[in-house]
């Protein structure tokens, strides 16, 4: 038997022929980056669609706490975007749509982790895994045993649609009105590189909801939630959701605002597509903090919003995939593997009891539950995968879901094997208790690896875990179902402003030193679908949020009134009175007396905010046809190695391919619902660029224009190795004369100002947007 | 078959009462500070909140450091990333053994105090288990097994210099694993280092 040389060769046609083509793609960008042939910023955006982040010390500096060394990368000055080093390991994003798993893809990440990081999964607060430390160049092979699996990291970063949230009890949940996951799964797949979705300022990001009141999807701090609706109407009852839009969190907290009561399922695949290209058409593109929907909702009003949404949608090409899906609504359904029972008589193993309280959902179907798998931190280890793929294998059936609150869902489990899949989960050290408690804290990765960090909210979380579990406190029934969230910046990413215990990071000078603060925020509604945000009470030093924590929770044990939330505790005892208590947490020792203030949690260094970076998460603005003709020239260059290694039809193919790319990059700019259909492409380019000679050459007239209707008439074909060169000299002319027409129409083609070559124009990111996954 | 992914752990040993992994962080800090190690190190990330994980890792540009608790056995595992392109196999294994062995001798002289009698880290030395962290270039098979086992029992000659058992470990989802115990008298790290070429040299790319 003779080994597969590559992982390209070993997983074959495992590898869904668009995705392989799509990492092929992707490989060849590296390569072209390294030899400096794709301008620094395109090819940032490029690899954040792509999944692949940047991660903090990437720009080759490192504080030591005393002062900035250089890290000495082997590759020297090769960037793979601005100020981030080549060699530089990077975080991987790999979107999970609703948190779906199944077995084997769980199993393949748990062994890329081993392999090309550092044997932790982080399960992200949107239900993303990523995993760090990660050098680009082990990226296309990652990819490809991913998709092999059958996962895309396709636009988990970047100005692109998100991972598609939705809630983890879908289907099995016993408020919902319906399940939510195959709405999900058709939404994710059909924005998912959809032209419509290519061009925005930032981000975008959707949840399904099952339910209004539950507080599984969040849907309140989406740009697009959908909440399952039904109505009834002449005796028949209809699915729809309600859809709320311009939601977010970062540093301008923002609830969605109702867009539609009950939006038929059958629209609203293209009312979401008509909002993606309102945004893309309106949506702010140089200031980056400014550029999420939530701001062109406001900046609209909402009904003049709905008003461009509805129009647009009127516009919209029909498209079968808006209703397809509805013909099959139960792809994504789930079968027990194992016969519903009910749970055996004790007595039960150590924990058991414990465990069951907070860790086990009832399911609407009789028989069966839910069983949450607490991960300190959001983190597991390779081998726990395997042995949590083992463990659903034996109970439960195919698939997991990774939860918001940064856990894992076991679904499907039969009441009877309760205690033996307790028992198992202990031997995988995966059945802590407290799955929504006090003690099941939300971080985002803060400092540990983020470029925007201030302060570090997972070494925060792990104290507090450290202090809380096990105590009185967390033990206290009025307590216990309190909710803490770190986030390390105000970005959010820890989703601070719906708990009932907030903490951000900041820093604060004291007696001229840094001191790693987080700013307490207090009364967040996580209900509701995230209903109302916390509010700010100030920041008290990192070293006292234990005793904050313990002091707060500890009154709120005490004075709690029947079933009174903590927000309305908040409320009820006043902020004056929060404030008052946390002003007393405020000191912060000399240098002298404690000079543990001065450092962070997990961090022996002195604290410094040096080695903050510029955040990718905002991506690079590259507007959609400067997208369109580096991928052109990609294919040109692709073409030449095809002849190079003797496959002359598919040369040609390739730059013929690279010709309808560039036409279509310009011309999509004139009709937004241009399709991929060659004959159109050509059509539609004859009519913008040709008949009104926007694409002749001030030389050469219709010269290049003519090279490309010409090989489109005579169907690609080229019959000796001489004409195919002659033809990709002219694929390479033409694509080069769509640039220079990008470059003198610029704006008017969605793009820079007039007379600018498109690379030196992409716009800087203002500091510090907003992150997320 | 020459991997280049390739991975060492020796074993603290069970009768020395070790600190906690956290408590190594100051030292991995300080060997990035201090430019102790002759490769460049970039990062310490702090994974000991998971249980038999990863522990405390410094992470390298071309191999990282754990302070690692799998499977509940405590030890330092060096995990080669990526470098010494061209090299032949044996070479790589060298310079495994000497980067995993010189990381282990300076962590035995800097481990803190604690407080327990017996306290400190001492590594066993007549247990090591080596690892190749790439399923393609050598699957869990008796193949890669009979491929790589004239190298490794020449390694384990020069290490152990007295009589050696070499077992395969693990399943058919792991790794690609072997077990070498030493069955004579234990030797000191700084011998064990001695005898596979001392402290590495200057890492190469």
């Amino acid at each position: 038997m003779n080994a597969a040389k590559s992982w390209k060769e070993k997983l074959g046609n495992t590898v869904p022929e668009a995705w392989a083509r799509e990492i092929d793609v992707f490989e060849t960008q590296i390569e072209l980056r390294k030899k400096g042939k794709i301008e620094e910023k395109l090819f940032a955006e490029t690899r954040l669609r792509r999944g692949t982040y940047g991660q903090r010390y990437d720009n080759g500096q490192r504080h030591d706490g005393a002062v900035t060394q250089l890290l000495a990368y082997p590759s020297g000055e090769i960037t793979k975007g601005p100020v981030t080093l080549w060699d530089a390991p990077g975080m991987q994003r790999i979107k999970i749509p609703y948190g779906r798993l199944t077995i084997a893809q769980l199993e393949t990440i748990a062994d890329l982790a081993e392999e090309y990081s550092d044997r932790i999964l982080h399960v992200t607060t949107r239900q993303d895994i990523q995993l760090h430390f990660i050098h680009i160049e082990d990226t296309p092979d990652l990819m490809r045993r991913l998709a092999a699996a059958g996962i895309t990291t396709r636009e988990a970063c970047g100005n692109t649609v998100r991972n598609v949230t939705g809630c983890p009890y879908a289907g099995v949940c016993q408020t919902e009105s319906f399940d939510v996951t195959p709405y999900a799964h058709a939404m994710t797949f059909f924005l998912l590189g959809h032209d419509d979705t290519q061009n925005f300022g930032r981000k975008f990001k959707l949840s399904f909801s099952g339910c209004k009141d539950n507080p599984c999807a969040l849907a309140n701090f989406h740009d697009i939630g959908c909440i399952a609706r039904t109505r009834t109407v002449d005796g028949r009852k209809e699915r729809g959701f309600e859809v709320v839009v311009g939601g977010g969190l970062g540093s301008v907290p923002q609830n969605a605002q109702l867009f539609d009561a009950f939006v038929p399922e059958t629209e609203l695949l293209p009312l979401a597509q008509a909002m993606s290209r309102v945004y893309a058409r309106l949506g702010e593109k140089q200031n980056r903090a400014k550029a999420r929907l939530k701001f062109l909702v406001k900046k609209l009003g909402l009904e003049e919003f709905k008003r461009l949404v509805l129009e647009e949608r009127a516009t919209l090409r029909p498209d079968p995939r808006w209703t397809a899906f509805l013909a099959d609504l139960h792809v994504t359904d789930e079968k027990p593997l194992r016969a519903a029972g009910p749970l055996p008589a004790g007595p039960y193993p150590a924990g058991f009891d414990a465990w069951r309280a907070t860790n086990v959902v009832p399911q609407a179907q009789a028989g069966y539950v839910m069983a949450l798998v607490t991960l300190p931190l959001g983190d597991l280890t390779s081998d726990q995968a395997r042995l949590l793929a083992d463990v659903a294998r034996r109970f439960t059936g195919d698939t997991l879901r990774t939860t918001a609150d940064q856990n894992l869902l076991l679904r499907w489990v039969s009441e009877a094997d309760l205690p033996a899949l307790y028992q198992a989960l202990q031997a995988a050290e995966l059945a802590g208790a407290g799955a929504g408690t006090l003690t099941d804290i939300v971080a985002c990765p803060g400092t540990d690896t983020c470029k925007l960090g201030i302060s570090s909210s997972r070494a925060l979380a792990a104290q507090l875990g450290r202090e809380l579990t096990g105590s009185a406190l967390a033990e206290n029934p009025n307590a216990k179902g309190l909710h803490i969230k770190a986030s390390g910046c105000f970005n959010a990413c820890g989703q601070h402003h719906v708990a009932d215990l907030g903490f951000l990071g900041v820093s604060r000078n004291v007696n001229g030193r840094r001191v790693p603060h987080f700013q307490l925020v207090v009364g967040g509604q996580w209900t509701n679908n995230a209903g109302s945000y916390g509010l700010a009470i100030g920041a008290v030093p990192s070293k006292r949020v234990p005793e904050v924590v313990k002091r707060l929770a500890g009154r709120f044990a005490a004075e709690r009134q029947g079933d009174e939330t903590f927000s309305a505790f908040v409320n009820r005892i006043g902020k004056k009175t929060i404030r008052a208590l946390v002003e007393e947490m405020q000191a912060v020792p000399p240098h002298e007396v404690d000079p543990s203030f001065y450092t962070d949690w997990g961090d022996p260094r002195e604290y410094t905010i040096d080695d903050m970076g510029v955040g990718e998460c905002a991506g690079e603005v590259v507007p959609l046809v400067e997208v369109g003709l580096a991928d052109a020239e990609r294919e040109i260059f692709e073409s030449q190695i095809l002849l190079e290694e003797k496959k002359p039809a598919e040369a040609v193919a390739r730059a013929y391919s690279a010709m309808l790319v560039a036409a279509r990059a310009l011309s999509r700019e004139k009709n937004s619902n241009l399709s991929n259909d060659p004959n159109e492409i050509v059509a539609e380019f004859r009519k913008h660029f040709c008949d009104t000679q926007l694409f002749y050459d001030p030389y050469a007239g219709p010269k290049f224009a003519q090279y490309f209707f010409r090989i489109h008439d005579e169907h690609a074909s080229a019959k000796d190795p001489e004409a195919v060169h002659q033809l990709i000299e002219e694929a390479t002319l033409f694509v080069d004369a769509a640039h220079q027409v990008y470059a003198r129409l610029g704006a008017s083609l969605g793009g820079p100002a007039l007379g600018l070559a498109p690379a030196a124009t992409v716009p800087s990111p203002a500091p510090a947007p907003g992150v997320g996954a | 078959m020459n991997p280049s992914k390739l991975q060492l752990k020796l074993f603290a040993d069970r009768n020395v009462h070790a600190p906690e992994s956290e408590a190594f962080i100051p030292v991995f800090h300080r060997w990035i500070r201090d430019h102790v190690l002759a490769e460049l190190v970039i990062d310490v990330a702090n994974y000991a909140h998971v249980p038999k994980g990863p522990g405390v890792v410094l992470i390298g540009h071309t191999g990282d450091y754990y302070l690692d608790d799998s499977d509940g056995r405590f030890g330092l595992l060096y995990s080669r990333k990526r470098g010494l392109a061209g090299a032949a196999f044996e070479a790589r294994l060298e310079d495994l053994f000497r980067r995993t062995l010189h990381a282990a001798a300076l962590l035995e002289k800097e481990a803190p105090a604690t407080g327990a009698g017996q306290g400190g880290l001492r590594f066993g030395t007549n247990e090591l288990l080596f690892r190749v962290n790439d399923r393609l270039a050598a699957p869990a098979s008796d193949e890669t097994f009979a491929a790589l086992r004239p190298a490794l029992e020449a390694m384990a000659g020069r290490l152990f210099e007295g009589p050696f058992e070499l077992t395969r470990v693990g399943d058919a989802r792991a790794l690609f694993g072997v077990k070498l115990v030493g069955t004579g008298e234990p030797s000191d790290l700084s011998t064990l280092l001695a005898r596979v070429g001392g402290p590495p040299a200057a890492d190469l790319p």
